[in-house]
């Protein structure tokens, strides 16, 4: 066979057109990469009409309207209302990714009944029936048995019907120990208590109006208080608006102040002296105010004749030049400060929906509300607003013997108590009086918490936790898997918030009566209840009084009938501004004077060292000790961690710097300087050591903290919910410890001191 | 009488001897041959790549293979097309190495894509502004050429050269080589070229950006340059470690002379076109988007600072060109190949240089840290891989295959 | 009457980002990750891994306490026009044509079921803008409902970007024509999810050709500059600061060189 070039060249091509040809090839090839486009596991979401509805965000107590956009029952995005007058239409990334608490893995599905060992996490589901039979027969028999009053119930807030309803339960079952986790609440409400002579009163600040705002450590944009309702605030202002930050690290809101006052920690007291005492000298405050409105400015008088310096005199020490030294603040800077904020247009001075530690340091929470009342920008526009929550329509609670007299037993958290008469909720006590207990004589017998994670947010966490493990019997109302819930013999979960009805009175500090409800916007995906009906359903059960005082078929009804005809209102719009102007200097004070009292007179002193009710600065001694513990450890709140309220959602927790979180490791902020002396550089590992706890952090040098204090975020190191957030970081909580102010009961630690290794 | 499976006249060692000597290069093989399936199956998280290092370790390689792969087309270039009779006794070897960096070179981009089954969207939806569709173009076109120019080497196995039908299609294809060199050729300088025009039409990228001439960057050009510069030397030194391994003289030192003498000059002229460009970029195009020479060298976390860029232009360009270019450089092997080795090693640098500093260097001065990165064991075993796949393919064909016509009369 | 002009007027959209107002919350990266459907992985510390269409970085003066100041710097896709107003970076180099400059627009869209992984486009991108698949996304099962058909999830092995929220320009065109006027898609009638989203108003969104646009304003501001804007790439999204030092941060100069805003001005 010979072959020649024309029959090689074209049997090669024949080769290769056959090949080109055939549609195999093609075909395979189209095949594959159409498949790569459209791999089965890639999820195709189903599209459909959609549809926008209104409610109101619950995951923080900020209280911001949403509408939420939705396709064929499926909640596709959260957007803010703009026409919402707590945020309008500004949201924090906490209400956008609320949505993955929703789907999300770490739902409790259907109520669940702990089989395995306490915390560890084993439980199998039972019936709703199961459940409330088991919680209400629990319950009866404690009361049998003369322990109503050993029952508590741990709420994350006391604002609305649900934590109502628990107050209401309490009542006719027998127990006066309805607890709400300490917050930032407690400071405001107690000094506006003393100052102006209501109990349980919101504290707001109109920021949207203000010309001047001088905050005192508030992380208004970091997430403190309502942040929609900050963020729109501070959305709107402008070159007419000055912000002046006081705090010892330049946290987001220090960075976008006009001017950052870094203030030794836990000295705002002795400046906002300072800053009234150089008002006073100038004489720039509001003698209207003064004169007509407020009593204990001057020196006075009292019944029995003895003498009593005012508040003019108190501050007459504090001179800038003593603050200076007091603040480490520059004399000429603190005096210039007063005067600014003095001269201004709508000057407010805020504090308190600051530190994470909850420090509630009545002293400087009243000398702040002092600064307001001196330039007269009490419920005024652009001021402090203080305002009551909603009253609500409600029949008598019907009380047996046995509720009448658990509910006159003291509370197991001491607060109202001869000892701390005056505040109204002391969770931070309640650890120390279990474990001071002996086995059968527990104080606590069974808790109830709902809308709290006490075993993750109380401070001295290790303590807290021992605790809460001699409780017999917990029962928990979340509807996700906390650390709380974790500890829970029944977890009784209840809906998502776009899935069942609530009411959001009083935003945390928003300057207006606002009360939105949050309404069903999807049907329950899983086996939970709202709590409200599991409450009445509890109810029920126990019988008797019990039974009377909850004459409603579910909490819907409840609902109606306590918001009467405010419910058509807030069904329809979504909100209800309960007045439109607060009130009045002359109706606003409900203490005998009528007054706005710079000195407290009804200041309990019993634990008082020095009797005086004025605020005065008083240094808080943190625990610690100075030679081993040479620095000062924050905690600090960033807008990216949902710290308190819940546990970061994924998209949170993905919007988190690299100098924040590294794999499992959390950063602590250090100054070089401090660093510098530690020996420690960007990313070593150190530990960090307090009188709680220790832990081993990464090191991450940060020019604008002030050099001896280290902070670290909070917010992390949760260890339930779902792998997107467990074993993340370190909760500071654990490094914390509290300081009790002698007087209230609260807690008055800023920070704490510690020391830092490398590790 | 058998025919012998060996090539005509030389002596190959025993069949157990040979598969010990591959046992080596197989096993690296089996090992790269897992870890590309497991990045196959599980996708790129399987590197250490990420999004500032998009192009890694790979990439530099696939580069560097093309670029010393550059041999077979510029030796084809001084066989067929200038007619340089002696690189004939070359010519064989270099299209197997050819044909191994070239293979190996879209076994490394199949690897690398994200997405190697839409692969072929690079020709159906070609974008053809860009380099790289140029790049794959004339990549795929032009190993076909290789392979072509490689059957009938293959052919002449005696074996199959028994075969009638091999044998005719063997002489015919040789007839036709020359049309297949050049266009060979035409393809190589433009893939180098493009792939020289990867980086450089980065103008996001200061390091890397070059201003041309048309559309295309100096780069472009440099690229080829210094691919037709080394080819050669690469091609020479492999040779040369043949000899070293197999015991045997396989071209007469002459052929390594011509080569040698050749690429000096080539490398001097490029190196000298890379200095102006160097000086260029580093006083005007650099300067234009806000950075100083310095700005690029250093900081570099690898604290090799602009050594690198002593090593690139002065060790390993100038130095080994104008030891190359001198008579008495070239009649000394030792300096000869030392000489090679540095070229190829400066070769290598620019690629480095040109793919993976680029996306090292910091841009935003907001960001000041270096990118860095160190490749996963995936990465390092499949980068070998082409090392193990050319050691077993070279091996092959030196035992079965007349590669190099002078080796008879160099071993009688 | 209706009459329906065969195209829309062309628009050459851009953003406008006040970076003296961006608190660094990062609203804006989770309303993002929630329009666009962004997947998310249980650890995302790794930031050169995790995907992110805007990334807010925060930047400081590097000077001691107290003189220290932080400015938080969000940078989605640039939108970059590139060399005569259609060759972004990017686009050039994309051998598939995965990635292509709308003209009508001037919005870089990203095709991700034609992009087959090559990668060149991010080494292209200046501003890491692109980020690529490494991993396929995994939504824990009841989250899948939570995504939208407006925007399909990606696969492993391609890269994504920021696209402007494109979906919404269509939904906005497409209510334009209905409504007969297809020449008219108002300031309002389209903005991006971040814009919408930014808690503070730090971002202003719209036609930057269009002087009844707020940032066709807000970019003639004398403090207005872009991201490494003498790279070339000329960027849709400008940035507002009156600090220099931000200027200096988000550009390369020489020493003698001054940020523009600055140069041969009397302070
Ligand atoms: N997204 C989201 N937002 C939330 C919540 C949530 O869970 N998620 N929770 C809400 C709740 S319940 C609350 S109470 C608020 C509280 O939240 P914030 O009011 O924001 O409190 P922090 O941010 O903790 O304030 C701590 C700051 O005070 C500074 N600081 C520490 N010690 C001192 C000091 O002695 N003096 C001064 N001047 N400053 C000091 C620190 O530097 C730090 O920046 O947040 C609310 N906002
Ligand atoms: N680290 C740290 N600790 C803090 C603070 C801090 O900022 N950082 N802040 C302090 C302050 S100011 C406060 S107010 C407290 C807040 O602390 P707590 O009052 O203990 O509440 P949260 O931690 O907010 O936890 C609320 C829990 O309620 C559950 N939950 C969420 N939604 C619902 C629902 O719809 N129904 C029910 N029944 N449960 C639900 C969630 O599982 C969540 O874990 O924490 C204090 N402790
Ligand atoms: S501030 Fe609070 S209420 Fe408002 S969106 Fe964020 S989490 Fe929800
Ligand atoms: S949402 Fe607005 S303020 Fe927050 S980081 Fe983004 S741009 Fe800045
Ligand atoms: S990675 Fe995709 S979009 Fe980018 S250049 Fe390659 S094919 Fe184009
Ligand atoms: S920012 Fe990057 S990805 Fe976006 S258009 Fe510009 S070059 Fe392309
Ligand atoms: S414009 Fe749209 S796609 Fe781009 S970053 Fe903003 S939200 Fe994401
Ligand atoms: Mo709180």
């Amino acid at each position: 066979m010979k072959i020649d070039r024309r029959c090689f060249l074209s049997l090669a091509g024949g080769l290769v057109a056959g090949h080109l040809l055939s549609p195999v090839p093609w075909k395979v090839t189209d095949d594959l990469s159409i498949w790569t486009q459209n791999w089965p596991w890639t999820p195709v979401p189903e599209t459909g009409p959609v549809t926008w509805k209104n409610t109101t965000c619950t995951m923080c107590p900020g209280g911001c309207g949403i509408k939420v956009r939705i396709i064929k029952d499926r909640v596709i995005k959260i957007e803010g209302r703009e026409d919402h007058p707590v945020n309008r239409g500004s949201l924090c990334p906490l209400g956008y990714a609320s949505i993955q608490y929703l789907y999300g893995p770490s739902r409790v599905k259907s109520p669940m009944k702990r089989i395995g060992e306490r915390g560890s996490g084993n439980y199998e589901p039972i019936t709703w029936e199961e459940a409330i039979t088991e919680v209400s027969g629990k319950l009866g028999d404690l009361r049998k048995s003369g322990k109503s009053h050993t029952v508590a119930c741990i709420s994350g807030s006391d604002k609305g019907t649900i934590p109502h309803l628990f107050k209401r339960f309490l009542e006719a079952y027998g127990s006066p120990n309805f607890i709400r986790t300490p917050s930032a609440k407690d400071a405001h409400e107690t000094a506006a208590y003393l100052a102006q002579g209501k109990k349980a009163q919101n504290v707001g600040f109109d920021l949207e109006n203000a010309g001047y705002i001088v905050s005192f450590g508030c992380g208004l944009l970091d997430g403190c208080g309502s942040p929609g309702y900050q963020f729109s605030s501070y959305s709107r202002f402008d070159k007419d608006h000055t912000l002046v930050q006081v705090e010892p690290r330049l946290s987001n809101t220090a960075a976008k102040a006009k001017k950052w006052m870094p203030a030794k920690p836990g000295t705002d007291g002795a400046l906002a002296l300072g800053m009234a005492h150089v008002i006073i000298k100038k004489g720039l405050y509001n003698r209207n105010f003064i004169e007509n409105h407020s009593f204990g400015f001057e020196d006075w008088t009292d019944d029995d004749g003895n003498i009593h310096m005012g508040f003019k005199g108190l501050v007459k020490g504090y001179t800038p030049s003593m603050v200076s030294e007091i603040t480490g603040l520059a004399a000429g800077q603190i005096e210039s400060l007063a005067t600014d904020f003095a001269r201004a247009q709508h000057p407010v001075a805020v504090c308190g929906y600051n530190e994470c530690t909850v420090s509630s340091d009545i002293d400087k929470t009243l000398a702040v509300h002092a600064l307001n009342a001196l330039v007269g920008n009490i419920n005024q526009p652009g001021g402090m607003i203080v305002f009551s929550d909603p009253e609500y329509n409600l029949p008598e609670v019907e009380k047996d013997q046995i509720a009448s007299d658990g509910t006159a037993k003291p509370r197991a958290d001491r607060a109202g108590t001869a000892e701390y008469p005056q505040t109204r909720y002391l969770l931070n006590m309640l650890p120390e009086t279990i474990m001071g207990a002996n086995g059968n004589d527990l104080p606590i017998e069974a808790l109830l918490v709902t809308d709290a994670n006490p075993v993750y947010t109380m401070e001295d966490n290790e303590t807290a936790q021992e605790a809460f493990a001699r409780i017999p019997f917990i029962v928990n109302f979340s509807s996700f898997m906390d650390e709380t819930a974790q500890f829970a013999d029944i977890i009784l979960p209840d809906h998502h918030f776009l899935e069942g009805f609530r009411d959001v009175p009083a935003p945390d500090g928003v300057g207006k009566p606002v009360t939105s409800l949050s309404a069903p916007v999807v049907k329950p995906l899983y086996n939970t209840r709202n709590t409200g009906d599991v409450i009445i359903s509890i109810a029920k059960s126990l019988g008797g009084t019990i039974d009377a005082s909850f004459p409603w078929n579910n909490y819907e009804a409840f609902l109606k009938q306590a918001y009467n005809d405010q419910y058509t209102d807030l069904s329809r719009s979504g909100y209800v501004v309960s007045a439109d102007k607060p009130a009045p200097w002359e109706s606003a004070f409900a203490n005998e004077r009528g007054k706005y009292e710079f000195y407290p007179t009804m200041r309990h002193t019993a634990g008082n060292d020095d009797k005086s009710k004025l605020p005065d600065f008083r240094q808080v001694d943190i625990p610690g000790d100075k030679t081993n513990d040479a620095l000062v450890l924050i905690p600090y709140k960033s807008p990216r961690i949902a710290s308190g309220a819940i546990a970061n959602p994924p998209f949170m927790t993905k919007t988190i710097d690299a100098d924040m979180l590294k794999h499992e490791r959390l950063f602590i902020q250090v100054n070089p300087e401090t660093a510098g002396k530690l020996n420690l550089k960007q990313g070593d590992a150190a530990v960090v050591k307090t009188p709680s706890g220790e832990a081993t952090v990464l090191v991450d040098l940060f020019e604008g903290i002030m050099p001896g204090i280290i902070a670290m975020p909070a917010g992390l190191g949760h260890t339930a919910y779902s792998k997107f957030i467990a074993g993340k970081g370190v909760n500071v909580n654990a490094l914390l410890k509290p300081v009790f102010d002698p007087t209230f009961g609260l807690n008055k630690a800023w920070g704490i001191r510690a020391s830092l290794q490398k590790a | 009488m058998t025919t012998p499976a060996f090539p005509e006249g030389v002596k190959r060692c025993g069949n157990g001897q040979f598969i010990l000597w591959l046992l080596p290069a197989f096993l690296v093989l089996l090992i790269a041959v897992y870890a590309m399936f497991r990045v196959w199956f599980y996708g790129l998280n399987q590197t250490n790549m990420n999004d500032a290092y998009g192009f890694a370790i790979w990439i530099w390689a696939d580069l560097a293979v093309i670029a010393l792969g550059g041999g077979a087309f510029f030796s084809g270039f001084l066989a067929y097309i200038i007619g340089v009779k002696n690189v004939k006794n070359i010519i064989n070897f270099a299209v197997v190495l050819g044909v191994v960096c070239y293979t190996s070179a879209l076994l490394i981009l199949g690897l690398d894509v994200g997405q190697p089954l839409r692969g072929w969207f690079i020709f159906w939806h070609a974008n053809i502004h860009s380099m790289l569709t140029e790049v794959a173009f004339c990549l795929t076109i032009y190993l076909g050429v290789l392979i072509v120019e490689f059957i009938p080497v293959i052919l002449e196995n005696p074996k199959i050269q028994k075969n009638r039908f091999f044998h005719h299609m063997a002489h015919n294809m040789h007839e036709i080589m020359a049309v297949f060199a050049a266009t060979g050729v035409f393809l190589s300088f433009f893939h180098q070229g493009s792939l020289g025009g990867v980086p450089g039409v980065l103008y996001g990228r200061p390091f890397a950006f070059r201003e041309g001439l048309f559309i295309w960057p100096w780069t472009f050009f440099l690229f080829t340059w210094s691919a037709a510069a080394v080819g050669p030397l690469f091609t020479a030194t492999m040779c040369r470690l043949a000899e070293f391994i197999t015991g045997k003289r396989l071209v007469k030192d002459d052929v390594y002379r011509l080569l040698a003498k050749i690429s000096g000059w080539m490398l001097l002229t490029y190196i000298i076109a890379k200095s102006i460009d160097t000086i260029y970029w580093a006083t005007v195009t650099a300067p234009a988007r806000g950075f100083t020479l310095m700005d690029f060298y250093s900081n570099n976390p690898a604290y090799y600072g602009i050594w690198i860029l002593i090593a690139e232009i002065l060790i390993c360009g100038f130095l080994p060109a104008l030891i190359l270019i001198t008579q008495k450089g070239r009649e000394n092997k030792k300096l000869l190949f030392g000489a090679a080795i540095l070229a190829i090693i400066g070769l290598c640098i620019n690629r480095w240089v040109m793919v993976l500093q680029v996306l090292a260097a910091p841009l935003k001065p907001f960001q000041e840290e270096w990118f860095v990165y160190s490749p996963a064991w995936t990465e390092v075993i499949t980068t070998i891989l082409p090392v193990a796949y050319g050691i077993i393919l070279i091996s092959l064909a030196y035992r079965f295959l007349p590669l190099f016509p002078q080796e008879r009369e160099l071993n009688p | 009457m209706q009459k329906i002009p065969s195209h829309t007027k062309a628009r050459h959209y851009g953003m406008v980002i006040d970076l003296d107002k961006c608190t660094g919350c990062a609203t804006c990266m989770v309303a993002c990750y929630s329009e666009n459907n962004v997947s998310f992985r249980d650890d995302e510390s790794v930031k050169l891994l995790s995907i992110n269409w805007i990334q807010v970085y925060k930047l400081t003066n590097g000077k001691p306490f107290p003189d220290t100041e932080v400015c938080y710097l969000p940078q989605p896709c640039m939108q970059c026009d590139g060399k005569d107003f259609g060759h972004p970076p990017c686009v050039s180099v994309c051998p598939a044509v995965a990635t292509d400059f709308d003209s009508p627009t001037g919005i870089v869209s990203q095709i991700t079921t034609r992009c087959f992984g090559c990668r060149y486009c991010m080494a292209a991108c200046p501003y890491h803008s692109r980020k690529f698949n490494w991993w396929d996304p995994v939504w824990p099962a009841d989250m899948q409902n939570y995504l939208s058909p407006d925007v399909s999830p990606r696969m492993r092995g391609v890269i994504e970007k920021c696209t402007f929220c494109y979906h919404r320009f269509q939904q906005a065109r497409q209510k334009a024509y209905a409504e007969g006027n297809p020449e008219d898609i108002g300031e309002d009638d389209y903005q991006t999810a971040c814009t919408q989203a930014c808690p503070s108003g730090a971002i202003t969104f719209g036609d930057l050709d269009d002087p009844a646009h707020e940032v066709y304003k807000l970019k003639n501001n004398r403090y207005a500059f872009r991201l490494l804007e003498r790279l070339g790439t000329n960027p849709s999204v400008y940035y507002l600061s009156t600090r220099k030092w931000v200027h200096r941060a988000c550009d390369n100069y020489l020493e003698n060189e001054e940020p523009a805003a600055f140069a041969n001005k009397q302070a």
